[in-house]
């Protein structure tokens, strides 16, 4: 007689059911061949056994037969809705597959009818922690807690689940239950004094100061605390924030354990009432007295010293700044500007320090050779550091000259040849720039930064293949190509270079496809945080955990997503706002780089058949785990990523996470106009408008949204209705004044900013907006060329695409006038001279091809 | 002023050669001599074997010269050939193709098998300086040998040679 509440589709008869328990612990211990035997020895009898078809479909998930095994699972759960173990099975493979939504709905139905399943409940806080629903932890975890109040795990992960929920009280509350119920702790228990800690940083967070400090001294006197670094730094801040007599001596302690760490110094200092950040006339003294009784106390430390320069001013800044400069141009440190560079925000400072090392450089250039004179390397470190200085401020002629001298001086010095590149770079010259970089590379090639920078050089001269080689050098010789190595190792630095490369190249369904990529890796990095949610908890170290969590939330901060999501926004903008570009590139012969692409990706396609052919003779039935294996690329020239009608979704969803995220960044604000716009989500625009607006309101791109945005609304067929339309209305109105003409409005803003090239291509783009006739247009850009117009490179590049866009006739004509004006750049050379440019963008092996004499 | 305050001792260190450093080896040998030399040299001068007698010279951790010699059996005698030593301009004077020269000669004492006898180098005949440093090092002059330089004026070239002795006398010094 089977229990009550079983329905009889389920129950099977004794000798069956010791079988499917027999499979389940085959399951466990993951012998699966024996696993799928047993199964299919319970469906020969009861093939409609909802409970053993998904049992089976979970084998063979494991065993690699992914589809054949879902496609089961799917069946068994159909068959019998109201089994825990179904829902179950049905969770792990959606887990599996990273969706977890789903899984965490499939949990959910498996706790229905199994309310207490320990296994189910854990995977169930996890998928909750992941899915940041903090409200349903901590049910989970109370759950869990009520269940097993033993296992010390369940009282911390409630603990976490109300830290993570925001309250914080019910945390110290739990914490203190739990310590109550601890007995016999052995000596030096890393994972007690990792909570204890955790208890400490609660309380401080709580402002219990006082507490907290009673806590970490008692548990740090028993030695039940044992990082002892921790508790210094626990000890200090607490001691700081209780405003009592010892920090002062705890700082000290810190800087004494640690004379280099910024942070110590900054928290002595303002335990001092002393800001080091932001220094008055009053506490400047004080300071740079205190700076310097560090100094001499550590001989060896530099952050004291540093320090000081951020603070000292005037006399006392030449005083300290010459010593140290000395030193590090003295003892070669190759980091000297990129260390002093944050001083020159000072214009004082900044003169202070030219004044200085020109100074050095004339005293050093005149000394003969001599075995007394100061080494040579000397001058050679202050060529160097001169030249940067010089580039920094833009002077880049008299840092290539001094560039110049440095390597007749030195030739071998690859830092040389990496600041050449750089000036190059930054004068437009990408091919001389990655020339310069592989002349560097080639002195020592098995200096994985330079070869890495080479790569990257030759990307940003358009040189994809080439740069490929390169890095290939240091990826997998296994993978199908260099490229999918990097992918798959996550290197941003690669696919955000290779997408703006072939971007730049015209090829915007390869740059797509990497901006796609580089998406897929910030959601990667977000699913691997997933197993930590179990990890951190079984090894109590919390601290850490809660940052990590943090961290997370921030992810897409990174500057990799921010750039790309912006440019891959613009792209699908472009797409949409001009068909022919996209009739174009769907039907033209495909470019050599696209035929190559998808040469490679057949190769590549085959290569991991060719491989999971291998796998599957070699191991059918080893365990392959619940994850689904990469499926083959099916699009390898992103013509289907172009093609996709859906692509403003696309724009958006890459653009959602950047308003929290990078609030403060205009770019990313007028992209979302961009994309909210087109889809008629007028009161994002207006939103978005108004926070580049309160950003920076002379922003150029933003005056040409502003004029988009106005003709845009007053040209619907239809004003939107309430609530919208008030509201949308009185925005704009804040956002433009509605007096003005549109036409005024620009030549308002134009004049506002005669001098500013940036200015003059919005104004531009603004006409073609209103539909002015392209002479005035043209007029209008060409002003860059008045001598009292500073003008840039990547601007005036702006220009020259904005033209070729409005078809002007006169868009070669500019090309030509910039050429000859920016001597040094490349970036305007026609067609047929960038062709032969790129070939020669490489370091030439021996050049010396008219010497006399050829040794044999 | 303040450069004639603290100066660290100047490093002087040495470096195998490598197929991964070769191109500095190349951008040395670029500036300091009037010759090409063939791809042979290069794959030469890389050989195990060699690793003692082949360097790169550092100079506060900058390449500043290369040392390099081949080893050449003659019936039963081994001798060490001196093909290239050089020390770029800013860094002569200071003692780098004596510590050089001493490096080699030292690896060359301690190598027995096979023993070194002797090592043996050519100086163009216009070159009084360079003479003089190698007989400031023990070197004597043995023949001059005509038209050893094909393409260079003046053509002849003198062939300096000195003894390897026992490791202990090389290594307490001359």
């Amino acid at each position: 007689m089977p229990p009550s509440g079983i329905p009889p589709k389920r129950v099977l008869p004794s000798k069956e059911s010791t079988l499917f328990k027999e499979l389940l612990n085959l399951y466990e211990s993951r012998q699966l061949k024996k696993g799928l035997k047993t199964a299919d020895q319970i469906l020969k009898k009861f093939p409609e056994h909802g409970e053993t078809i998904c049992m089976k479909g979970l084998v063979l998930t494991h065993m690699g037969r992914r589809e054949e095994g879902v496609e089961l699972v799917r069946k068994g759960v159909r068959l019998d809705l109201t089994s825990h173990i179904c829902w179950h099975v049905f969770g792990l493979i959606q887990k599996g597959e990273k969706n977890y939504e789903e899984a965490l709905k499939s949990y959910t139905q498996a706790l229905r009818f199994d309310k207490e399943n320990l296994n189910i409940l854990r995977d169930t806080a996890h998928l909750q922690t992941q899915l940041r629903l903090y409200d349903g932890l901590v049910d989970t975890r109370h759950t869990l807690l009520r269940l097993r109040p033993n296992l010390r795990q369940n009282w911390i992960g409630l603990a976490v689940a109300y830290h993570l929920n925001g309250s914080l009280q019910e945390t110290k509350r739990v914490l203190e239950h739990y310590e109550a119920t601890l007995k016999n702790i052995p000596d030096y228990d890393i994972e007690h004094s990792e909570v204890l800690l955790y208890h400490v940083r609660v309380l401080e967070d709580l402002g219990e100061f006082q507490e907290a400090l009673n806590l970490l001294d008692v548990n740090a006197k028993s030695r039940a605390i044992i990082d002892r670094t921790a508790i210094m730094e626990f000890r200090a801040r607490l001691l700081s924030k209780l405003k009592s007599d010892d920090a002062e001596h705890a700082w000290q302690a810190l800087i004494q354990q640690n004379p280099d760490c910024y942070q110590y110094y900054k928290g002595f200092f303002s335990n001092n009432g002393l800001d080091l950040d932001h220094p008055t006339e009053e506490t400047r003294t004080e300071t740079l007295k205190l700076l310097k009784e560090f100094a001499s106390q550590h001989s060896r430390a530099a952050a004291p010293r540093r320090l000081a320069l951020d603070v000292a001013t005037g006399e006392e800044f030449k005083e300290l700044v010459e010593p140290y400069i000395w030193s590090a141009l003295d003892k070669g440190i190759p980091s000297l500007f990129a260390d002093v560079k944050a001083l020159y925000r000072d214009t004082s400072k900044k003169q202070v320090i030219e004044t200085y090392v020109e100074s050095v450089k004339e005293e050093l250039s005149g000394s003969t050779p001599s075995s007394s004179s100061a080494p040579p390397t000397t001058y050679l470190w202050t060529l160097y550091y001169l030249a940067q200085h010089y580039s920094h401020i833009s002077n880049h002629h008299k840092a290539l000259q001094l560039l110049d001298v440095a390597l007749a001086h030195t030739p071998t010095l690859p830092e040389l040849y990496m600041l050449k590149a750089r000036v190059l770079k930054r004068l437009g010259d990408p091919f001389g720039a990655a020339k310069a970089m592989d002349e560097a590379r080639v002195l020592d090639l098995q200096d994985r930064f330079l070869n890495t920078k080479c790569g990257k050089y030759r990307l940003r001269a358009g040189l994809e293949e080439e740069a490929q080689e390169l890095l290939g050098l240091f990826t997998k010789k296994d993978a199908s190509s260099p490229g999918a190595d990097l992918e798959d190792m996550q290197s941003l630095l690669f696919l955000t270079e290779d997408a703006n490369s072939h971007r730049r190249n015209g090829n915007i369904g390869l740059a797509l496809k990497k901006y796609h990529a580089v998406q897929k890796v910030f959601r990667e990095i977000e699913d691997d945080q997933f197993d930590f949610h179990g990890y951190c908890l079984r090894r109590f170290t919390l601290n850490v955990y809660m940052d990590m969590v943090t961290w997370e939330d921030n992810l897409r901060q990174d500057p990799a997503y921010v750039q790309s999501a912006i440019a891959a926004s613009q792209i699908y903008v472009q797409l949409r706002d001009d068909p022919a570009l996209l009739a174009k590139l769907s039907t033209v012969q495909l470019t050599d780089a696209e035929k190559k692409a998808k040469k490679k990706a057949k190769k590549a396609a085959q290569k991991v058949q060719d491989d999971s052919k291998k796998g599957v003779n070699q191991s059918a039935h080893e365990d392959k785990g619940l994850e689904p294996t990469p499926s083959k690329d099916d699009d390898p020239t992103g013509i289907k990523l172009i093609q996709a009608e859906d692509r403003l979704e696309q724009a958006a969803k890459f653009l959602a996470p950047l308003s929290t995220l990078a609030k403060d960044n205009i770019d990313a604000w007028i992209a979302t106009y961009d994309v909210a716009v087109r889809r008629s989500k007028y009161l994002q625009a207006v939103k978005a408008l108004t926070r580049a607006q309160a950003l920076d309101s002379e922003n150029a791109e933003l005056h040409v949204r502003l004029v988009h945005f106005r003709k845009t609304i007053s040209s619907l067929p239809q004003q939107p209705a309430e609530p919208v339309g008030p509201v949308l209305a009185s925005s704009l109105s804040k956002l433009i004044p509605e007096d003005v003409s549109l036409e005024t409005y620009n030549s308002q803003f134009l004049q506002k900013h005669s001098t500013s090239d940036k200015a003059m291509l919005a104004a531009a783009k603004v006409l073609h907006i209103l539909g002015s006739p392209i002479s005035e247009i043209e007029s209008t850009v060409f002003g860059v060329f008045n001598p009292e117009v500073p003008s840039h490179v990547t601007v005036s590049l702006d220009i020259l695409s904005f033209l070729k866009e409005v078809n002007s006739s006169r868009a070669e004509e500019f090309r030509k006038a910039c050429d000859s004006k920016f001597e040094l750049s490349t970036l305007f050379k026609s067609a047929e001279e960038l062709a032969e440019l790129r070939k020669h963008s490489f370091a030439v092996v021996e050049a010396e091809e008219d010497k006399e004499e050829v040794v044999v | 002023m303040s450069s004639t305050s603290t100066r660290s001792q100047p490093r002087v260190s040495f470096a195998s050669l490598t197929p991964n450093n070769l191109g500095t080896v190349r951008k040395l040998n670029s500036v300091l001599f009037p010759i090409k030399y063939s791809e042979k040299f290069y794959s030469d001068i890389i050989q195990p074997e060699l690793e003692d007698f082949c360097k790169l010279v550092y100079y506060n951790d900058v390449p500043v010269g290369t040392i390099c010699c081949r080893l050449e059996t003659i019936g039963e005698e081994t001798k060490l050939y001196l093909m290239t030593m050089g020390v770029l301009a800013p860094y002569r004077s200071r003692g780098l193709g004596s510590q050089s020269l001493q490096e080699i000669i030292t690896a060359a004492a301690a190598r027995l098998k096979p023993k070194i006898t002797s090592i043996y180098l050519h100086v163009q005949v216009s070159n009084t300086d360079a003479k003089k440093f190698y007989e400031k090092h023990g070197f004597k002059e043995v023949s001059v040998q005509e038209n050893y330089y094909k393409k260079l004026i003046p053509h002849d070239a003198w062939i300096l040679e000195r003894a390897i002795l026992s490791e202990e006398k090389e290594k307490s010094g001359k």
